[in-house]
């Protein structure tokens, strides 16, 4: 057997289950921040528990702020046991992750901090035998992507240490641009430095494991996909809905306003994965490919016929969870005189063979009553109705709900007899938990979506084109609300389910939000 | 998870009739629904059937125990056959029992069914005959082998037919290579019809993947073809030594496979005292030690510490006292040396099953691994 390290890992084989990257080093730009802390270091540390990732892996955390690699590990150590709530039982994990902690402080936006990190990731190199293979993943506010990708570029690191052996992979943190304009420019910056292959776009909802599995249930299952059009569907409702209002981040919501924040990115990929066609493979071109052809037959909404198809909604006072909670305008960092949109639901058509006339309704806002996202199908009712009189009035249409998040699951409505001598009918419903079928919790999206992309799968992130048409849809959006200011922007009470206008809106098409 | 378990069982054991076992069901069900009360409803739920084997009474009450358990993953008809050959009076028995798993508020009740059917003295083809109409149409069909020895009687033949998949635990053989042997002969006959699990290959997964790990690295895969010493160290503790012995047996017999090495020889077995084992590679002889210790801690019992030496390089595996935790270290001449701690820990009996319960396909490693285990203790 030739001995070269080309070949595959003969131990590799019949390994059920598992995937593991090549070795490799990752580098995160905004390591003082509260995603490292909260999200990305809590699922890299779960990561290497679990064996999921390779012998050597280092972290390298980029920030301003003067820390030795010791506090960065000390400071990261203490996360992963209050967010993951570990007891000292874990502490030789947690010990043995930590050692894989570096930290580089320097200011990120002058060519020489890129040198010192290029020592670094050298040094690793021969220390950790990561082999040169290095994902960037950049958890810094958006305005900062273009100095750090073009400073990338500039000191050699955007290209792989060895082309053709080794990897280089940067991930970008939503939102990705804040317009049109603004998103094509940033695009151009960083394809100009980085090839498409090597750009991973992060929406943490396509890690989730209901999001993938609706690409199961769609794609595995034969009894699904024949009814799944025009013909038996009457429309699709999408919900996401947050009981939090905006919390610290008033500055940036006042910037982004739940359009940007939700709509265009998490919202509108929920709506292309379930209205896309059967892809011919389930590799990321491919998937990519036909996501892309939903946003494209997306009917664009028009400027002057936004009333039409979109409500927006501001929170005021109110009670959430039994606790009175303030206005939007009263919180921190916002102006008294806001006029960003906290909620919004719209109407879409996607003009194809497949979906023609069947409306898709979105909604989305803060300080809902509850935390949930889910996507209902509600089935057209039968064409002829054979039961009649009093016990006919509880026959509603079929409805299959994707429970996204909490408690992720499936569950069908149907109709059933109640037992008895009368005719009697009343929906019931057939439901999958994820947690009680299987037993285990499933992991979590950024655990999911970091091993992808460091085993270089790019399905579950979005392509660039596809970032583009969803802000060819948003955009004439937000510029008739800049143009209407406060006008058509409805207040409703925190803790209710949206804006009055909202539930009108609805109806006026015959139809009414599902009670989530 | 679901919430807290309770059992429904019908009347003390009746000499066994399909029929009555049916009706005994039926009425256990109504009995059921009535104990839930208007507000929960009961459902009762079936993936699969799963045959368990057992060689003992005593035997027989832990698979119930374990059953419950694994119902809450695996809803499924069990069906547990007693064979006691050396019982009197002879006969078949019959009783039939539910595990439900009691709902949180608001949520359902999902139970299993269990018959557990007792056969004494030279009843195994009657037996054989109540299982076969109980299997529930249309789902598949799992045979648990959960006895310290494998010798599956010739009347087995006609579930062997309807089975596909049969469940093995190597760790109960008490006659490691003999039974290793038996189930490989039998492999041969059936491979390719029948999936073979062994939950002991099952527990060795966090080791065959750390070990796999360490390779990854384009410096350090070279190696893997210069090894010249692997020394497997367990732990001479009675109660895990079964599970123990069968492991080291097929983790050598995994590494040889994967690497094509050749089995030249074993050493003549001494009192007590695990043999070593001698294999060609394509780089010369490859010694494979297997030691007996005495280790601290045990945790779920999963072995050992793995040391191998190729070349002048060092890959070592150490489980940690507590059995949970598992470090690592590769030393190779001019590259740094890499180590980590992960954690080891594999699943209890009831975990593992339900594990390769959702399994399928066949799992060909093993298959390779567990024929040249055959071939290596032959002697």
């Amino acid at each position: 057997m030739p001995e070269t390290a080309e070949m595959v890992n003969p131990l590799r084989e019949g390994i059920r289950l598992r995937r593991t990257p090549d070795p490799c080093s990752m580098v995160i730009f905004g390591a003082s921040g509260d995603l490292t802390e909260r999200k990305l270091i809590p699922a890299l540390f779960y990561l290497s528990r679990e064996r999921m990732l390779p012998p050597g892996f280092s972290v390298v955390g980029c920030a301003r702020t003067p820390k030795t690699d010791e506090q960065f590990s000390q400071a990261m150590s203490a996360g992963v046991k209050k967010f993951l709530h570990l007891t000292a039982e874990s502490d030789a994990f947690v010990q043995g992750f930590a050692k894989g902690l570096h930290y580089v402080a320097d200011d990120f936006s002058t060519p020489e901090a890129y040198q010192k990190l290029k020592d670094t990731l050298d040094h690793l190199d021969q220390e950790h035998g990561t082999a040169g293979n290095r994902l960037f993943y950049l958890a810094t506010p958006p305005s900062f992507f273009p100095v750090i990708v073009g400073l990338l570029g500039a000191a050699g690191l955007a290209k792989p240490k060895d082309p053709g052996k080794t990897w280089t992979r940067i991930i970008l943190e939503k939102p990705f641009g804040r317009s049109l304009e603004s998103a094509r420019e940033l695009n151009q910056t960083v394809t100009s430095v980085f090839e498409e292959d090597q750009v991973y776009r992060i929406d943490h909802y396509l890690g989730k494991e209901t999001v993938q599995n609706l690409l199961v249930f769609r794609f595995a299952n034969g009894i699904f996909e024949p009814f799944w059009n025009r013909r038996y569907i009457d429309h699709v409702q999408i919900s996401v809905a947050e009981e939090l209002g905006v919390e610290n981040r008033g500055a940036y919501y006042e910037e982004a306003g739940l359009l940007r924040d939700m709509i265009q990115n998490h919202v509108l990929q929920l709506l292309s994965l379930v209205a896309m066609e059967p892809p011919a493979t389930f590799e990321a071109t491919a998937v990519r490919d036909e996501k892309a052809k939903v946003m494209r037959a997306l009917r664009p909404i028009h400027l002057e016929r936004v009333a039409e198809f979109v409500v927006r909604g501001q929170y005021v006072e109110g009670f959430v969870g039994g606790k009175k909670v303030p206005a939007y305008r009263t919180e921190p960092k916002v102006s008294p005189a806001s006029n960003t949109e906290t909620y919004a639901a719209f109407k879409f058509f996607i003009d194809n063979w497949r979906w023609a006339d069947v409306p898709f309704y979105l909604r989305s806002g803060k300080r809902l009553p509850k935390r949930v996202s889910e996507i209902s199908i509600q089935f057209r009712r039968v064409p002829h109705l054979l039961f009649r009189g009093a016990g006919a009035e509880g026959i509603e249409p079929n409805i299959l709900s994707i429970r996204i998040q909490p408690n992720e699951g499936i569950s069908l409505k149907f109709c059933a007899k109640l037992p008895g001598t009368t005719m009697q009918i009343r929906p019931v419903e057939m439901e999958f938990l994820y947690g009680e079928s299987f037993g285990a919790a499933p992991p979590t999206a950024y655990e999911t979506l970091l091993l992808d992309c460091m085993l270089g799968d790019a399905t579950l992130f979005n392509r660039a084109d596809a970032v583009d048409l969803s802000w060819e849809l948003v955009d004439p959006i937000l510029e008739r609300w800049k143009q209407d200011g406060p006008q058509g922007l409805a207040p409703y009470a925190a803790g209710s389910w949206g804006p009055q206008e909202a539930d009108d809106f609805i109806e006026r098409d015959g139809r009414q939000w599902r009670r989530l | 998870m679901g919430g807290t378990l309770q059992e429904f069982a019908l009347g003390e054991p009746r000499p066994a009739n399909v029929g009555e076992i049916e009706a005994g069901l039926s009425a256990m069900w109504r009995s059921a629904a009535e104990a839930s009360g208007a507000e929960s409803a009961v459902t009762r739920a079936s993936a699969l059937t799963l045959l368990v084997y057992v060689d003992r009474e005593e035997a027989a009450r832990e698979v119930n125990n374990l059953i419950a358990e694994v119902t809450r993953q695996n809803p499924c008809r069990a069906v547990v056959m007693v064979m006691d050959p050396q019982g009197a009076p002879p006969g078949l028995m019959a009783s039939v029992s539910a595990h439900c798993h009691m709902p949180v508020e608001g949520e359902r009740q999902i139970c299993s069914e269990q018959i557990t059917l007792n056969a004494r003295g030279a009843t195994g083809p009657e037996l054989i005959s109540v299982v076969l109409p109980l299997t529930v149409s249309g789902l598949p069909i799992y045979l648990w082998w959960r006895a310290e020895s494998f010798a599956m009687p010739a009347y087995f033949e006609q579930i062997l037919r309807v089975t596909q998949h049969v469940i093995v635990d190597s760790a109960r053989f008490a006659a490691t290579g003999a039974d290793l042997r038996a189930l490989a002969a039998w492999l041969e006959k059936y491979s390719g019809r029948i999936r073979l699990s062994d939950l002991n290959w099952a527990r060795t997964t966090p080791w065959r993947e750390v070990m796999a790990q360490c390779f990854d690295s384009p410096d350090r895969r070279p190696y893997l073809h210069r090894i010249r010493e692997l020394r497997i160290e367990y732990e001479m503790e009675s109660a895990r030594l079964n599970t123990q012995r069968a492991q080291s047996l097929l983790l050598a017999a995994w590494l040889a496979t994967r690497l094509g090495w050749e089995f030249q020889r074993a050493e003549p077995r001494g009192e007590n005292m695990p043999r070593g084992f001698y294999f060609q590679s394509g780089g010369g002889e490859v010694r494979v030690e297997r030691v007996l210790r005495k280790m601290e801690g045990g945790g779920s019992g999963v072995c050992f510490s793995f040391v191998i030496e190729a070349d002048g390089a060092r890959f070592s595996f150490s489980r940690g006292p507590d059995g949970k935790v598992v470090q690592t270290r590769a030393e190779a001449p001019g590259l740094p040396p890499i180590g980590r701690t992960v954690r080891i820990e594999a699943g209890d009996e009831v975990e593992i099953l339900n594990d390769e319960l959702m399994l399928s396909g066949r799992d060909h490693v093993y298959e390779e691994a567990l024929a040249l285990v055959a071939r290596m203790t032959r002697y």
